[in-house]
Formats: structure tokens, sequence, C-alpha cells
């Protein structure tokens, strides 16, 4: 409970220094929705022409686009403190964490609340909204709840790209910026149906890097599709843990990597 | 004359110098190369898709969008996409442009030569090595007539100016707002969108394409692949050329009045 009102004065400071800077915040709001309006946009264009792609309409796209789209865009916002973390090793900034009576793990959580993305959560909880409208899902309870468990699945999995990148730190101070292949690129491959893959490519994108969990194999579920595509209706009912147990495994990969953690100095 | 000799060693020097800087990130561009590589599947693998289902015919077939794509992801960090760039921001947001105007060169031109610098350094490391390892991997069309290839390469030339010219303008704005990701966000994802970046411009619907035509930025993009790949021909190189040209002087004026504007206001921060 303690740890809990904690972080959230914490998240009111962010905001507070955030807010510094006004007009430059109000821009980067709306920067960020532009930039994601711009990326629909795009895929609209392509469906204008091709009008389907792999047996899927624009609009169950737009809805594998928007849960994706959550998923990063709260990702980024609440795990930023992983996400810019390479500089506290390099300044050396971690060592003040490492004495101070809280776990390591929660502080670098907490450090850093991104209050601008905002801008981009509302693109995509809008473009998943009139995807919803323009598609017919029998919603029930147990669906909506299936939803909001994959939303929060998919932020963890996100978050725990994240923590990789963070954790790899301790072992090359510098980040290493391959990850970007995954949290952007990942966005970006994500917004389109999976089956258009090859099998290497979509079989370390569900094994080994579970991105396919995050919206391909629920869309699949929420959107009647699984019948003709090919995956196991287990898995589908499965899939929206895969994120949980994703956060989990880096969150063990941190504690180690933690123990390992060598100074820059200061 | 003796001036002007002077006056361009003083620049390519500094040149030199970003040149090296970006020499000191081989890891980072290894992964960049990678990253590049990344996006480039996932191109692929959408246009393929798109393409294996769509029977009639289009303005760019896929070898052709391939390729397309290939020359975006190989020219990708030449583009004023990069909201990394903003060495000019954090100079004016820590006071450190103050030591920069004390030294006798100008402004505008000091970071047309950094940006030259890293143009080279790009194009070397990045470009190069993305476009050669593609063409194992895909198939790239190459032109056959040398009057397409120095058309594309001089067209290609006023596309990187263009794109220095548009970095510096955008982050010139640094002198009014100081932090300045909100604005290149903005003009990021437009320049992103005209450019002809995610989609060719001839494959879009035809009242958008008229609006593209009508703004700079397809001459990043779009005009230089599409001379490569032999979409415009004969007077229409000139006339594209032409435009690229005028552009380059609209963008590096309008460069030009917002730092004479912006040093009239300047509060030097930090110390």
């Amino acid at each position: 409970m303690h740890h809990l009102s904690l972080y959230f004065h914490f998240v009111k400071l962010r905001i507070r220094s955030q807010m510094e800077y006004r007009l430059s915040f109000l821009f980067e709001l709306f920067a960020q929705a532009s930039i994601s309006v711009m990326d629909f946009f795009m895929i609209a264009l392509l469906f204008n022409r091709f009008k389907q792609l792999a047996g899927w309409s624009l609009w169950e796209v737009g809805f594998l686009y928007g849960i994706v789209g959550i998923c990063f865009a709260v990702a980024e916002m609440v795990g930023r403190g992983f996400d810019v973390f390479q500089r506290n090793v390099v300044r050396g900034g971690f060592d003040t964490m490492l004495v101070r009576p809280l776990g390591t793990f929660y502080q670098v959580f907490a450090h850093e609340f991104l209050l601008r993305r905002v801008g981009r959560i509302a693109q995509a909880v809008v473009v998943l909204l009139i995807a919803n409208s323009q598609l017919t899902i029998p919603w029930s309870f147990a669906k909506v709840g299936y939803l909001f468990v994959t939303l929060m699945s998919g932020t963890c999995f996100f978050i725990g790209l994240f923590v990789i990148g963070a954790t790899s730190c301790f072992w090359t101070v510098q980040s290493i910026e391959i990850i970007n292949i995954f949290t952007n690129g990942g966005v970006f491959m994500g917004s389109y149906p999976f089956s258009i893959y090859r099998w290497w490519f979509r079989h370390f994108f569900t094994f080994i890097i579970p991105l396919a969990c995050v919206n391909y194999f629920p869309s699949l579920f929420l959107l009647g599709k699984v019948g003709s595509s090919g995956v196991s209706p287990i898995g589908v009912q499965l899939a929206p843990f895969a994120g949980f147990l994703f956060l989990g495994i880096t969150m063990l990969f941190w504690r180690w990597g933690v123990l390992r953690y060598q100074s820059t100095g200061h | 004359m003796r001036f002007l000799y002077q006056a361009s060693q003083v620049y390519l020097a500094f040149a030199r110098k970003s040149f090296q800087k970006q020499m000191q990130y081989r890891v980072a561009n290894l992964a960049g190369l990678i990253t590049n590589f990344f996006f480039l599947l996932v191109y692929v693998f959408v246009y393929t898709a798109f393409y294996a289902v769509y029977t009639g015919p289009q303005p760019l077939n896929l070898d052709e969008v391939i390729t397309y794509f290939v020359l975006c992801q190989s020219f990708f960090m030449l583009m004023p996409f990069w909201g990394a760039r903003s060495e000019i921001t954090s100079a004016i947001k820590d006071g450190s442009v103050a030591l920069q105007l004390t030294k006798p060169v100008d402004f505008q031109t000091y970071w047309f030569t950094d940006e030259f610098g890293k143009a080279c350094y790009y194009l070397l490391m990045r470009g190069l090595p993305t476009f050669l390892i593609s063409i194992f991997f895909f198939k790239v069309a190459i032109p056959q007539q040398p009057t397409v290839l120095i058309a594309f390469a001089v067209s290609m030339v006023l596309s990187i100016l263009m794109s220095a010219a548009i970095t510096i303008t955008i982050f010139s704005s640094a002198f009014w707002t100081l932090d300045t990701t909100g604005i290149s966000g903005i003009s990021y994802s437009i320049i992103f969108l005209f450019s002809g970046m995610l989609v060719p411009i001839a494959l879009w619907p035809e009242w958008l394409a008229h609006i593209a035509r009508w703004l700079p930025f397809e001459g990043l993009i779009d005009v230089p692949f599409s001379i490569y790949l032999g979409k415009i021909t004969g007077i229409n190189i000139w006339i594209a050329i032409s435009k690229q040209m005028a552009w380059n002087l609209f963008f590096v004026g309008l460069g030009r009045f917002l730092l004479n504007r912006g040093f009239s206001r300047l509060v030097i921060q930090g110390g």
C-alpha cells in the first residue's frame, strides 16, 4: 500500500515537471497523435487500392492496430523508466538507487512517467472503437473480460521488452538499440495479420518474442476467425497470458543483471 | 578567391569532424543496419501479401515496389525523419549556442556542413551496405541507362540537401519553444506521409497524390526513386529537378529567416 501511494506521488512529480514546458507539451501531445494517425491513414490507403489483405478487411486490421497501439503506448507511458534507463547507468545514477531502501525494479519503474503518450493512446482507442463499430462483434461479458486481460498482458509484454533493454545496459552501458526492432518494429509488424509472414518469422514472434499473443491471437478469437486461421483454439485462449509470463521472465533477468552491475564510477 | 578557399577549408573541417563523430558509434550503426533490414523485410511481406490477392494492373509492380522500399531503407538516415538529430536544440537549451555564435562562421552554413558530414557517413556506412545486401535477398532493379543514373544522382543530392535544410529549419524553432520534440514530431509525420515513405505516391488515390505534387516533400523520396525506377522520363525529369531546386531555395531561405529572427530574441540558457 505504501508502495502504491509513493508511486502516485512520483507520478505527480513527473507530470508537474513535464508541464514546465507547456507549449512544447501540447505540441508533443498533438504530434504523438498525428504520427499515429498518419500510420493508420497509410494502412487505409493501401486497403483503398488493394481492398483486402490475406482475407482481412480494413477494419479487422484496424482492430489489430488498435490493440497493439494501446498496449505499446500505455507501456511507453508507465515503463518509461526502463526505456531511458541507460542514462542512469552511464552517469552512475543507479548507485544511488542501490542504497535506497526500496527494490530496484520498483524504483526504476516509478522513476519516469510520460504523460504525453496520452495522445497516442487516444488515437489507438479511437481506431479500436471505430473498428468495433464497423464490425459486428458479438460482445459478451466473457469477451470484454478477455479483451481487458489482453490489453493488460500486451502492455506487460512491451514493458518486458523495455526491461530487457534496460537490463542489457548492465553489460553494455549504452542501451542496445536492437530492442527497437521489437518495440517500434513490433507495433509496425503487429499492425498486420501474422498469416502474411513467413513461417520462421511467425514462429520467432510467437514462441521467442510472443508478439503474436499481444493482438493477433486475441483478435482471431474476438473476430471469430480462429476456425479459418489454423491456429489451435486452446492456444488462442491461453494467448493473453503470454505477456504476463514474459514480463515475469524479464523481471528475473533484471534481478540477475543487478547482481552483475558494476558502477561506471562517480 | 583566397578568402573563399580559406572559408571552404574551415567548413570542410567541420564536415570532417561531424563525420568522425559518427564513426564513434559503430555498434549503434550495426544495430541500425539490422533495424533497417527488419523494417524492409516487413514491408516486403506486407506488399507481397497485398499483391498476392489483387490481380488487376497497378502503376507499380511488386518488384518495383520492393526496389522502392530497398531505396527507402538505404536512404532512411539521410532523411529529416530522424528526431535524434537535435544538436541544435540542445545547443540552444543548454546555452552552448553562445559559444558557437562567437565563432567567425555563418551559423546556418555551419549546421549545413555538420549535416553534410553526417550524410556522407550514412551514405557510406548505412546506405551502401543496406543496398548491397538487399541485392542478394530481393529482386532489386538496377537502371541500365547511364542518363537515368545521372538524373537519379542529381535528384538524390537535391533531396539530401533539402533534408538538411528542413532539419535546420525545424530545429531552429527551439528559439521559441526550447524543446522541439513536439514540433519535430508533427513535421515528421507530415513529411513521412507526403514524401512517400510508407506508400509510394503512385499507389495513392488521385486526389491525395495531387496534394502531394504541390508539396515539397515528394522531392525527398518519391521523386528520386521514381526517376530511378524509370517512372519519370524525358522532359519530366527536368521539371521534377527544377521543382526540387526551387524548394531547396525556399527552405534555405526560410531557415535563414527563422535563425535571424531567433538570434534577435535569443536568451542564453544555463551558464
